[in-house]
């Protein structure tokens, strides 16, 4: 076993199941930097990796296949943000409908295209393709870890770039995070809170489109109903021990990736598979207790300090 | 004068209470719609089925005893939901408890050689503890350690979801099953069909009573109170000297017994052994009727009824015209989505209060 934990066919498992899991947990950052509580994820990832079955499916194209998930992605994130931001829905009541209607809608337009209930497989749909870096993939140990990876973990790992540096370094990601830390404060200098979610949802839609597709077009080379089956919430699980940080949801959704890797390779042991399945769950759990436990001594201390700052000396 | 103003306000509650019936209406007419659009891209007689959707459960008594026996299980968890929502916590670990409270079950039932007197109230609080456990983590980890309950509730559905799965396909896996299940259950552990028929079961009568004591505990007693005063505005129960933590947990545990028994009694009723391979969504459902009903269990039992003649439907629709099933879930989501739109329909609403208003004032003036 821990032989297989150091192989180059683990790492791969690990990316094969990682490159999802860091994609909607990118997702779930730019939604939490927003404050908005979006639990959609998995009905956007679902309804991507449809549409990027049947896009590429019908057109032959593998860019028109992606446009259309991230289309279908972007229209739930949409329809999410014109309930919760203009109607007054409550964001959790609106994610848990969304994808409610992912698991529905995606086996309507499945039944709808092919006349069959569970999978596209009967459609000529396109994978993303494996990319060999030129130079890199030669040099000896290094080259297989590094190249040959399908284009989307290559795409994952920008993402989590691209997370950071718009977090950072632009302007729009500091009005994101500003509406998200305090919309009214934010408001009351100018920016549109509104308008700011928006784009911040958009984002995160186009993030989880790219980890549905990973899913149908990379992982698997077709779509099967419910085939996210859950990882829309590690993305969430992630995002929330790593505090919103994009390199440490990174680096947990890739943690949670290697358990699911774990887990598969138990599976075909015939060991016991659930174990290493709860893993992400259990392990966010006891992460969020270390943290509240932490962060409520912290504020029993600040409030003693504060305290002994504000009783006069003689009131004893 | 002030006869007015205080009549004005009264017509004002009146109003509302008219808008939040007439979204609840708005929203199934929209969902209806939506759904024969959809059938009709997908039938060949889309008018036939469409009306299969809306009496096709009336058909004959079997698809009415389907009815029920689909209500059974959403009693628990609708009534589950409501109680624990209206104590302000958005725990959605009803699933977990739902599933796990149904792991627990088993254990229990596979025992021999127990009378069923003892052996199903025993299954039952087995589900009802596990259930208990499920839900009120969360609560307890929101109380002692500050985390937000909506993530640790989706956690803990996870985590009840494998390690149920664990205990069914390891030490309970019936090798002789044939397929992935627990050892039968005993016999004993059976629940009994209600009026000669198998589907409708014990579990009816036990779902009824246990939407009714939500509904005394919520309305009727001084816990419910707490309840509702914590659900509404968590710093004044605190500083009215409330035990905020304490009603909180619970609270909780209380909504995660049910639903926990609730999944005992839909394992117990339907079948002979474990059967569930992942999530059965009746969590879910439980909280799109608690959306439905406004926390209240008072209205679950029609709002119950509503959702499981429309999965009858559903399953009437998959059996004439092979149309999948997950068509309903699209109108459940639409349904949910309108309903818990807070301000879908308001520019009209606004205008009949302030109209009534000044109407109000007009005569108001006039005396």
């Amino acid at each position: 076993m821990l032989s297989y934990i150091f192989s180059a066919n683990f790492l791969d498992a690990l990316l094969r199941m990682g490159t999802p899991l860091v994609f909607v947990g990118m997702a779930a950052v730019m939604g939490g930097k927003a404050n908005i509580l979006c639990v959609a994820y998995e009905g956007m990832m679902l309804f991507a990796a449809l549409g990027g079955a049947i896009g590429s499916a019908y057109t032959q194209s593998l860019l028109a296949g992606a446009a259309l998930g991230m289309a279908f992605s972007m229209a739930v994130a949409m329809i999410f943000a014109y309930f919760v931001l203009y109607l007054d829905t409550k964001p959790l009541l609106a994610g848990l409908a969304l994808n409610t209607l992912g698991t529905g809608g995606t086996v309507y337009v499945v039944y709808l295209l092919t006349g069959m209930k569970l999978d596209t497989s009967s459609l000529p749909s396109l994978k993303f393709p494996a990319v060999d870096i030129p130079l890199i993939k030669d040099i000896p140990i290094l080259g297989p870890i590094l190249s040959g990876h399908n284009l989307m973990t290559y795409l994952a790992f920008l993402a989590v770039a691209l997370v950071w540096f718009l977090l950072k370094k632009t302007r729009l990601g500091l009005r994101i995070q500003a509406v998200g830390q305090d919309a009214a404060a934010a408001a009351s200098v100018g920016i549109n809170v509104r308008k700011t979610k928006f784009i911040a949802l958009t984002i995160s839609s186009i993030f989880a489109a790219m980890g549905g597709m990973y899913m149908s077009m990379g992982y698997l080379p077709y779509f099967t109903a419910n085939m996210t089956a859950g990882r829309g919430f590690i993305g969430i699980a992630a995002q929330n021990l790593a505090v919103g940080h994009p390199l440490w949801t990174m680096f947990f959704a890739l943690l949670f990736g290697a358990s699911m890797a774990v887990g598969n390779m138990a599976q075909s042991y015939r060991l016991p598979s659930q174990f290493a399945a709860l893993m992400p769950y259990l392990i966010t759990l006891i992460g969020l207790v270390i943290m509240g436990a932490r962060s409520k001594k912290q504020d029993s201390l600040t409030a003693e300090a504060a305290m002994k700052l504000h009783t006069p000396a003689g009131a004893k | 004068m002030g006869n007015a103003v205080k009549k004005s306000k009264d017509m004002t509650k009146t109003i509302e209470r008219r808008f939040s019936f007439l979204r609840t209406l708005f929203a199934v007419l929209i969902a209806l719609a939506i759904a024969f659009v959809l059938i009709a891209t997908v039938s060949e007689k889309p008018l036939q089925d469409f009306i299969t959707l809306l009496v096709g459960p009336l058909k004959n008594t079997s698809r009415m005893a389907t009815i029920v026996s689909k209500a059974i299980p959403l009693l628990f968890t609708g009534t589950a939901v409501c109680l624990v929502y209206s104590c302000g916590q958005i725990n959605i670990a009803a699933e977990g408890a739902f599933f796990g409270g149904a792991v627990a079950a088993t254990c229990v039932a596979i025992l021999p050689g127990i009378p069923p007197v003892i052996h199903i109230p025993l299954c039952a609080i087995a589900g009802g503890l596990a259930g208990a456990a499920v839900m009120g983590i969360p609560g307890i980890l929101r109380v002692r350690y500050n985390v937000v309950t909506i993530v640790a509730a989706l956690m803990i559905n996870y985590v009840a979801l494998y390690l149920g799965l664990y205990i069914i396909l390891n030490p309970l896996r019936d090798p002789s099953a044939g397929f992935e299940a627990s050892f039968l259950f005993s016999e004993s552990a059976l629940l009994p069909g209600l009026f000669g028929n198998q589907r409708i079961h014990l579990g009816l009568l036990v779902g009824l009573a246990a939407v009714v004591l939500g509904y005394w505990l919520l309305n009727h007693t001084a816990f419910g109170l707490q309840m509702r005063t914590v659900g509404e505005n968590e710093k004044f129960a605190t500083y009215s000297g409330m035990p905020v933590g304490k009603t909180i947990v619970f609270t909780s545990l209380i909504s995660g017994f049910v639903a926990g028994v609730g999944g005992t009694m839909e394992t117990l009723g339907n079948y002979q052994r474990f059967v569930y391979s992942g999530f059965t969504n009746h969590g879910w459902d439980g909280v799109m009727l608690a959306v439905l009903c406004h926390n209240d269990p008072k209205y679950i039992p029609v709002a119950v009824l509503f959702l499981a003649y429309i999965k009858t439907s559903a399953d009437a629709l998959n059996f004439s015209s092979k149309i999948p099933p997950e068509i309903i879930s699209v109108i459940q989501a639409v349904i949910i989505i309108f309903v818990a739109a807070e301000r879908f329909l308001a520019g009209w609403e606004h205008r009949s209060i302030v109209k009534h208003s000044k109407d109000a004032m007009s005569k108001g003036g006039a005396e």
